[in-house]
């Protein structure tokens, strides 16, 4: 029945991001045996959650999910409190409690704001994994302020091979800009002079998410390169699916409504082509 | 879940529907539900409701041009059983199949007669600016049932383009009051690009305006072209604010989200990242020791 998972994700891909948690839940309502593998592999927008022991924000998703817990990677403590909740190898923590550290400076950086987590966990093969999450949410104080998010999901694999480390990154990104803007009968615009003045009111909505993958192999000195190598990926990585989400958001999506309507006089374009046509022909004889 | 809450469910994934999707996705629930018999009567209805808000196109029997399926366009309901829909451009009724989205069994309309001149004159005027504006365009002009004062003009243009894993939609509507005076109206936009991902831009713009009376004491042909021109006007301002709105999520919103690159305009040295860390780390320890 794995087309059945695969029917769940085509139609995921289609429906409006905006309504993916709504109709994440709605399918594992309709196929319950199904959890596991679309919570797996839909993404959805990170929750933000508060580490009771240190009081700062950490992002929760899948990863850091056990039962209905989720693990801060601050205090390694699970919320509610789990007695048996899965946690990683002390070895494996030492190198997770670093890279939050570093991707807390990465976060800042870029971000200015906004919250991180990374969680690692361990391979059956002796290699390990991970993700690195970052969010920042852009809460308008009005309500004809733009509002925004960005939603980072970097899934990663590693390999150890001698003094190499292999790695296999697949990035997601959703991003959710909404504008709202109304007139009361605008007197600007030479509204009064050119005709009678018209009341508008309107939303623009873009939403939306990415997936790319990427796979590389890095020299490894000590465990810590681990970090240095994933950030140098992820940092890269995020460069060019921030170009090309301003490519598809700002670029794409505004030359198809221009292919569905032309602000130039499509018939006064026909007619001169016509004219032209006509003058060529004339000039041939 | 009972069959009913499922039924319901797959409604609502249809109504969702992206421009010109609406087939991969009743696909898709169908293998989902995998029970076509209750399926196919019981989302019959979300089809029919998705069809008449999204303004779907049916090539009318016997005429050269397609005409607008919508709520405006549904005849009232009289003791015949099956429901019809008017082109009143060409004067004809037909039936309409919601899942296959055929006309069938054209008969002739008779309008109005009191209200048709004006129609007529708005169709004029419309067909005109379709052409003028909208690449592949459709337009249905309605005379409201009931009325000889009041239209309803709508038009939607539809591209699909799924080899290159995108669609759009346009649909715009006006309720045309001459008793009132006033041009009420709706502006939708719906853009979904879907190559390794999915985006989807999703507009709406509400307007309204009262018509001065060089538009409502003209005669029908003249009043007709001048809320023509009316509409040109906003529609035109409308895309061209567009641009402004993109413009400013990509400068403001966009850019305040995440940089382009680190305020030292520099990429992150990750050595001296976790270096700094650790380097925070012994003289935040040592300061520990200091106190103690």
């Amino acid at each position: 029945m794995a087309d059945l998972v695969d029917s769940m994700l085509d139609l995921m891909r289609r429906l409006p991001p905006t309504r993916t948690e709504e109709n994440v839940t709605s399918l594992i309502g309709i196929c319950p045996e199904y959890a596991d593998d679309l919570l797996g592999s839909v993404d959805q927008p990170l929750k933000l959650k508060t580490d009771r022991a240190t009081g700062k924000e950490y992002l929760a998703c899948d990863y850091n999910r056990d039962g209905e817990s989720y693990r801060s990677p601050w205090s390694n403590e699970y919320d509610p409190p789990l007695e048996d909740g899965t946690v990683p190898t002390a070895k494996l923590r030492k190198l997770e409690i670093a890279a939050n550290e570093a991707f807390d400076t990465y976060r800042e950086m870029y971000y200015e704001g906004g919250a991180s987590s990374v969680y690692l966990w361990d391979l059956d093969d002796g290699g390990f994994a991970g993700v690195v999450l970052l969010k920042k949410t852009m809460t308008p104080s009005s309500t004809q302020e733009p509002s925004g998010s960005w939603d980072s999901i970097h899934v990663f694999e590693t390999a150890e091979r001698g003094r190499q480390a292999h790695y296999k990154l697949t990035s997601t990104v959703m991003l959710q800009l909404v504008t709202r803007n109304g007139s009361e009968g605008d007197a600007d615009e030479k509204g009064s002079s050119k005709g009678p003045a018209w009341k508008h009111q309107g939303e623009v909505s873009l939403s939306g998410s990415m997936t790319r993958q990427a796979e590389q192999d890095w020299p490894l000195t000590d465990s810590s390169s681990h970090i240095t190598n994933t950030g140098r990926m992820i940092e890269e990585m995020e460069i060019k699916m921030r170009n090309l989400l301003q490519e598809v958001y700002f670029g794409k999506t505004r030359d198809i409504v221009y292919d569905l309507r032309s602000v130039d006089d499509l018939e006064k374009a026909r007619r001169q082509r016509e004219l032209q046509k006509e003058l060529v022909g004339f000039i041939k004889r | 879940m009972n069959a009913s809450e499922r039924i319901e469910a797959a409604s609502s994934f249809l109504l969702q529907s992206p421009p010109g999707e609406i087939n991969d996705v009743l696909n898709d629930v169908r293998n989902i539900i995998s029970d076509d018999d209750s399926l196919h009567a019981g989302v019959l209805p979300a089809l029919k409701e998705y069809n008449l808000t999204q303004f779907m196109t049916a090539d009318v029997p016997n005429a050269e041009h397609q005409s607008i399926v919508s709520d405006a366009a549904r005849l009232d309901p009289t003791e015949e059983a099956q429901e019809r829909f008017v082109d009143p451009r060409s004067k004809m009724t037909f039936l309409f199949d919601h899942l296959t989205l055929e006309a069938s069994d054209p008969q002739p309309f008779e309008p109005d007669s009191e209200a048709e001149s004006f129609r007529a004159a708005l169709e004029k005027s419309t067909l005109t600016y379709l052409h003028a504006h909208f690449h592949d365009g459709v337009a249905s002009i309605f005379s409201a049932q009931g009325s000889t004062k009041n239209f309803v003009i709508q038009v939607v243009a539809n591209k699909y383009n799924p080899a290159n894993y995108w669609s759009g939609r346009w649909r715009s509507e006006y309720r045309v009051d001459m008793n009132e005076s006033t041009l009420r109206g709706k502006i939708l936009v719906n853009v979904h690009y879907y190559e390794q991902g999915n985006v989807q831009l999703s507009t709406t713009h509400d307007v309204s305006l009262s018509l001065p009376a060089a538009v409502t004491s003209a005669a029908a042909p003249a009043a007709a072209s001048k809320i023509l021109a009316l509409i040109e006007d906003e529609e035109g301002r409308y895309q061209i604010s567009l641009n402004d709105t993109y413009q400013e999520m990509g400068e403001k919103t966009f850019k305040s989200l995440r940089r382009a690159l680190p305020l030292t305009r520099q990429k992150i040295d990750w050595d001296r990242v976790t270096g700094y860390k650790l380097g925070a780390e012994l003289s935040s320890s040592k300061n520990m020791f200091g106190n103690s």
